[in-house]
């Protein structure tokens, strides 16, 4: 079992990695910002299965709690940017 | 310069929420010995849906809620909590923050009075931490000018 943990989280870290490329180099801030929370997405199921992988998913559930609505305020504040621009 | 929105998607989603978030906040806040967080964490989130809040609705509906005046109050009872059950304990003879020497004046014993100490130290730099990051959002969307002010000065 941990051993197929640490493989999805190994490929879920690449994959991250990928989408990480879309952040520096995508054109426009668009893709900018749904790269940006794809990564905060993964970043969420990797610490889930860190917390399998160690035995103490209690603790890392806040963490990856904490982290998803930091993300979405994020989000939000981002598209509320964007929406200033437009009307600018 | 924090505006008003009319989409009804993000007021309703972040109406629902906000309630939730505070209550994850304060969670963290109680739980800070026995699970990641503690007082300045659980300040951060409870600060960050006030910040959803005044995202999306805008400081002149935000104010009914929590004003300029009222955050400058809390920053300041944080600290003062913070600080006063420190000196509390330096005036029971003990040192700065040495709580166990709260179990002279809390009908409990010692470690219960330690706990129950750490507890009450959470809640003043979680009071802080909140009045502080709300304060730092107002000030950077608003660039330094208070929204309080600013009506004011139209009305003159």
């Amino acid at each position: 079992m941990n051993t197929f943990l640490l493989a999805v989280g190994i490929v879920l870290c690449l994959l991250a990695i990928l989408v990480l490329y879309r952040v520096v180099f995508g054109p426009g801030v668009f893709n900018r910002i749904a790269a940006i929370s794809a990564i905060g997405t993964k970043t969420l199921i990797i610490l889930l299965i860190f917390g399998f992988f160690y035995g103490r998913v209690e603790m890392f559930i806040d963490i990856s709690l904490v982290y998803a609505l930091l993300n979405f305020i994020g989000c939000v504040a981002a598209a509320k940017y964007l929406e200033m621009e437009r009307e600018r | 310069m924090v505006f008003r929105s009319e989409d009804v998607i993000v007021k309703t989603i972040s109406r629902i929420l906000v309630p939730f978030i505070q209550l994850y906040a304060l969670y963290v806040i109680m739980h800070g010995h026995y699970s990641p967080g503690g007082g300045f964490q659980g300040g951060v989130i409870l600060a960050a849906s006030f910040i959803l809040m005044l995202l999306t609705y805008g400081y002149g509906e935000t104010k009914e809620r929590i004003s300029e005046k009222l955050v400058n109050l809390f920053s300041s009872i944080g600290v003062l909590i913070y600080a006063g059950i420190g000196f509390l304990c330096l005036l029971l003879l003990g040192n700065f923050l040495d709580y166990s020497q709260l179990a002279r004046i809390l009908p409990v014993e010692a470690a219960r009075a330690r706990s129950l100490g750490i507890l009450g130290v959470e809640l003043g730099v979680g009071l802080a931490v909140m009045a502080v990051m709300i304060s730092i959002f107002l000030d950077i969307s608003s660039g330094g000018v208070v929204p309080d002010d600013r009506d004011v000065d139209e009305d003159e």
